[in-house]
């Protein structure tokens, strides 16, 4: 008897569809577990501020997101020091090491001052700070006056030292030391890439007990990265809820700052959307649907913790594991990425150096606007990672080009969100440009990717 | 001791306290200054090995989790009694209230500045599981207050080496190495105990100014200690061994009785450990699979009295020097003392190093370990008799629940029914 066409697709589609539901009863991927825990969190959050819970949420629920931040910044610096010694060790050519190394830091470069000169051509067109009534400013210059005060000095100390300070600021004196410190993250790199040459040009048998012990950290790291993962649905629902708790308070802030919140918030999102997927169309060829799904942990994870280092482990798995980069690449391009590309970080700054100056009324010149790229880039490399390193570097940005840096008075109020928007944001063009070099060093595996079809 | 002790009386007597304090205390703060020198790489190497040793055992899955678990619920049992008696006994508070009022003058910078940092962190109930999370292990590394932290990256390190299996084989046997060194450090460490215990009881006699009321409190102590660890074997494995499995008493403990002879004179679970098995298989019925496994185990990781007295011993030099613990600090305790009995190698000294962990972590003044280092060689013969019982207690409930328990066993035949 012959079976026609259309019961067997028809019995085939069926099939199809069952499987797929049992699959998805039994394994949710992580990602969707993360959104889920997000989306309560934000839910708990909106209840909690209703009903007055705030100081529950604060005692019961906020620890546990601080646990998970904890924890990622734990496994942070054994992270970048074991990958990246393993990472260049498998680069055993020097030359292709050197080639890696320059490229990167050339994507690097290009990517921070195309975000600025973006940023800088939508404050300019859209005018945010027009508009900003006179007697707001007064009152957050009034608000903000001891911290801006406080900051001037600091930035005062940092302007006192030569450009080449941030050369100097990379060697570190003492290894444990550094290594101890969160925020030195920059000379734990240093010293790997120094350890890891070392390891290159001694012959291989003298160091291969090393390289062996090294190869087990390096497995037992990524195992622990993954146990870490699977407590983060929770991690991320509990500081989504807490940060809402938080900032119940701020919406009329974000009401009073409008137009140039809105801005900042849908320019990093623009960015996201349209600033990355032509550098990844033109210099790889992976789809763009394969790169934001994979991507899509990463940002969850750098939004809510608003961290770029806490997110690493995240974005090492998902360059490595779903994109195909080799570990060679992805663990030197990230854990550089981490500290040297902040997209999102100089786009803001170069907004809100341009909307300060609108809202005092400043006209600046062609060549004020290019100290802003100038010293923007440089800031963005040499933003130490501690909370509130970014606002000394937009004193410096502000002064250098003839802004009054009372002005950063109006935009203190909203940074820790946009924060979180700005981390996602530097998270992926350190990804993308991992892909581009994997890419141009033949080192990317297309064949991990989940859509790839050659 | 005992001349550390006499040489301690006669300079208070012929005031020759300032000599004994430049000239011989520095001795004994070496030696403490050793063993808090020793303490970290000890506790994260063995508890590294010891975790991941349980790796070998792998198909024995199901046994391993019931073991893990039962020995440190024991444990934590036992921590909490300790705490329970040393504040129902207060050995430390035999001490008169202007004593202890002199003492505490002279600790009183210490313990104001600690006490103001306790109060300026604004404490929140879940805080206390927050600490327990480093937020940068080699930070964590450096600082002898944050043994929690370590223990608790120590866990998590070793417990993804064993979902790893072989690959993480390089490092499982650069951290057996290591252990043997640190074990081996412990070793010339303790050679030095005699003269550093000297100088110790020396320093503290004076400090304490020739105090004799020092050794009714040490007595008291003492007497707690014992009694505890008496209470321990008597009352609670009894209880265990009620509920969880079928045995008679009277034959638990005549089996018992040579294994815990012979842990009374060593002082050494592990040089116990082949009477004790010999006892639990051919006496008790147990099987020999899973005593094989459960017991070796046991000798490393589950150390009742030890933790016991820990808390016990944490609790009376607090008394002495008049600090009040706050709950927050005493759950500290339970926890340091249970998973650092995990960590104490079965070797002597491997306790008072525990010992300083534990009062490390809620701040305690070190110089109090000198109290309690006079009776501790007799009161470890005592800890290893009941930490040998727990082996043997646990082994039993866990075969029966195993259904591998062969009792009564079948003398006639000279092996199990």
């Amino acid at each position: 008897m012959k079976i026609k066409s259309n019961d067997f697709n028809f019995y085939a589609l069926n099939v199809f569809i069952i499987n797929k539901l049992k699959f998805m009863k039994r394994k949710i991927p992580l990602w969707l577990k993360i959104i889920f825990g997000m989306i309560l969190g934000i839910i708990w959050g909106l209840i909690a501020v209703n009903l007055g819970l705030e100081k529950f949420t604060s005692d019961w629920i906020k620890p546990w997101g601080t646990i998970f931040i904890k924890l990622l910044k734990l496994i942070a610096v054994p992270l970048i020091f074991i990958s990246l010694v393993k990472g260049v060790t498998s680069v055993t050519d020097i030359t292709k090491l050197s080639r890696i190394g320059i490229k990167t830091i050339a994507f690097y470069l290009a990517s921070t001052v195309i975000s600025i000169v973006i940023g800088l051509f939508l404050v300019n067109t859209l005018k945010p700070g027009g508009t900003f009534p006179e007697e707001k400013r007064k009152e957050f210059q009034a608000q903000y006056e001891q911290t801006v005060k406080e900051k001037e000095l600091q930035a005062a100390e940092v302007k006192e030292r030569s450009p080449l300070y941030i050369i100097e600021e990379m060697v570190p004196d003492n290894i444990i030391l550094a290594m101890s410190d969160n925020t030195k993250m920059l000379q734990v790199i240093f010293f790997s890439i120094l350890f890891a040459i070392a390891m290159i040009i001694i012959e291989p048998s003298k160091v291969i007990s090393v390289k062996n012990i090294f190869d087990s950290l390096n497995d037992i790291i990524l195992k622990i990265v993954d146990l870490i993962m699977k407590f983060a649905p929770i991690g991320v629902f509990a500081l989504l809820a807490a940060l809402v708790t938080d900032f119940a308070g701020d919406a009329d802030l974000f009401l009073a700052l409008g137009k140039y919140a809105l801005l900042v918030c849908l320019g990093l999102v623009g960015l996201i959307f349209f600033l990355y997927p032509p550098f990844i169309l033109l210099f790889t060829k992976i789809k763009l649907k394969t790169f934001f799904r994979a991507i899509f942990p990463v940002q969850m994870v750098a939004f809510s913790t608003s961290s770029s280092a806490a997110a690493l482990p995240v974005t090492l798995r998902q360059c490595t594991k779903e994109l195909g980069v080799s570990e060679g690449v992805a663990n030197f391009v990230l854990p550089v990425g981490v500290t040297i590309n902040m997209n999102g970080t100089s786009f803001y700054q170069s907004i809100s150096a341009i909307f300060i100056a609108q809202v005092f009324g400043l006209d600046l010149t062609l060549m004020q606007q290019l100290t802003i790229v100038l010293t923007a880039t440089l800031a963005s490399i040499g933003t130490p990672g501690v909370p509130g390193g970014g606002i000394i570097m937009m004193v410096i940005v502000l002064s250098a080009s003839g802004i009054p840096a009372e002005g950063l008075a109006l935009i203190l109020g909203i940074d820790r969100p946009l924060d979180m928007i700005r981390t996602a944001v530097n998270v992926t063009g350190d990804s993308a440009v991992a892909c581009i070099v994997g890419h141009s060093e033949n080192e990317l595996d297309y064949s991990v990717q989940k859509n790839y079809s050659s | 001791m005992v001349l550390g002790l006499i040489w301690g009386l006669i300079a208070t007597k012929i005031g020759a306290e300032k000599f004994t304090l430049h000239w011989i205390k520095p001795f004994g703060t070496i030696f403490l200054n050793l063993l808090k020198m020793i303490a970290v790489p000890l506790i994260f190497v063995s508890l590294v090995k010891g975790i991941s040793s349980l790796t070998d055992m792998s198909k024995l899955s199901r046994i391993g989790t019931k073991t893990v678990v039962y020995y440190i619920a024991t444990t934590l049992i036992a921590t909490t009694f300790g705490i329970a008696l040393g504040h129902i006994a207060q050995p430390g508070n035999t001490f008169p209230d202007e004593k202890k009022a002199i003492y505490q003058q002279k600790w009183e910078q210490t313990l104001s500045e600690k006490q103001q940092q306790v109060e300026e962190t604004e404490s929140y109930p879940l805080k206390f599981i927050e600490d327990m999370v480093p937020s940068n292990i080699v930070q964590a590394t450096g600082d002898n207050s944050k043994m929690l932290q370590i223990i608790f990256f120590a866990i998590l390190f070793s417990v993804a080496m064993v979902m790893i299996g072989k690959k993480s084989d390089a490092v499982s046997e650069f951290i057996g190495s290591l252990n043997y060194i640190v074990l081996k450090i412990i070793d010339i460490i303790m050679k030095y105990a005699p003269i550093g215990v000297f100088a110790l009881l020396a320093g503290v006699i004076v400090d304490f100014s020739g105090d004799t009321d020092i050794f009714l409190a040490l007595g008291r102590y003492f007497f707690t200690v014992a009694i505890g660890l008496l209470l321990i074997i008597f009352i609670f494995y009894s209880a265990y061994i009620k509920i969880f499995t079928n045995i008679k008493l009277i034959d638990f403990y005549k089996a018992l009785l040579p294994a815990q002879l012979v842990a009374f004179s060593t002082s050494s679970s592990a040089a116990t450990l082949p009477v004790t098995m010999k006892q639990n298989v051919e006496e008790l019925g147990a099987s020999e699979k899973v005593s094989n496994f459960v017991l070796p185990v046991g000798v490393t990781i589950n150390m009742d009295a030890t933790a016991f007295y820990q808390a016990v011993a944490a609790l009376f030099i607090a008394q002495v020097y008049g600090i009040d613990l706050s709950i927050g600090q005493q759950i500290t305790i339970v926890l340091t003392a249970t998973l650092s009995s995990i960590g104490t190698p079965a070797v002597p000294g491997g306790s008072i190093v525990m010992i300083l962990i534990v009062m490390g972590s809620v701040g305690l003044p070190v110089e109090g370990i000198a109290l309690v280092l006079g009776v501790d060689r007799p009161l470890d013969m005592l800890r290893t008799v009941v930490n040998v019982s727990g082996d043997t207690t646990i082994n039993l409930i866990i075969s029966k629940s195993e259904g591998e328990l062969n009792y009564p066993v079948d003398k006639s035949t000279g092996t199990e029914s």
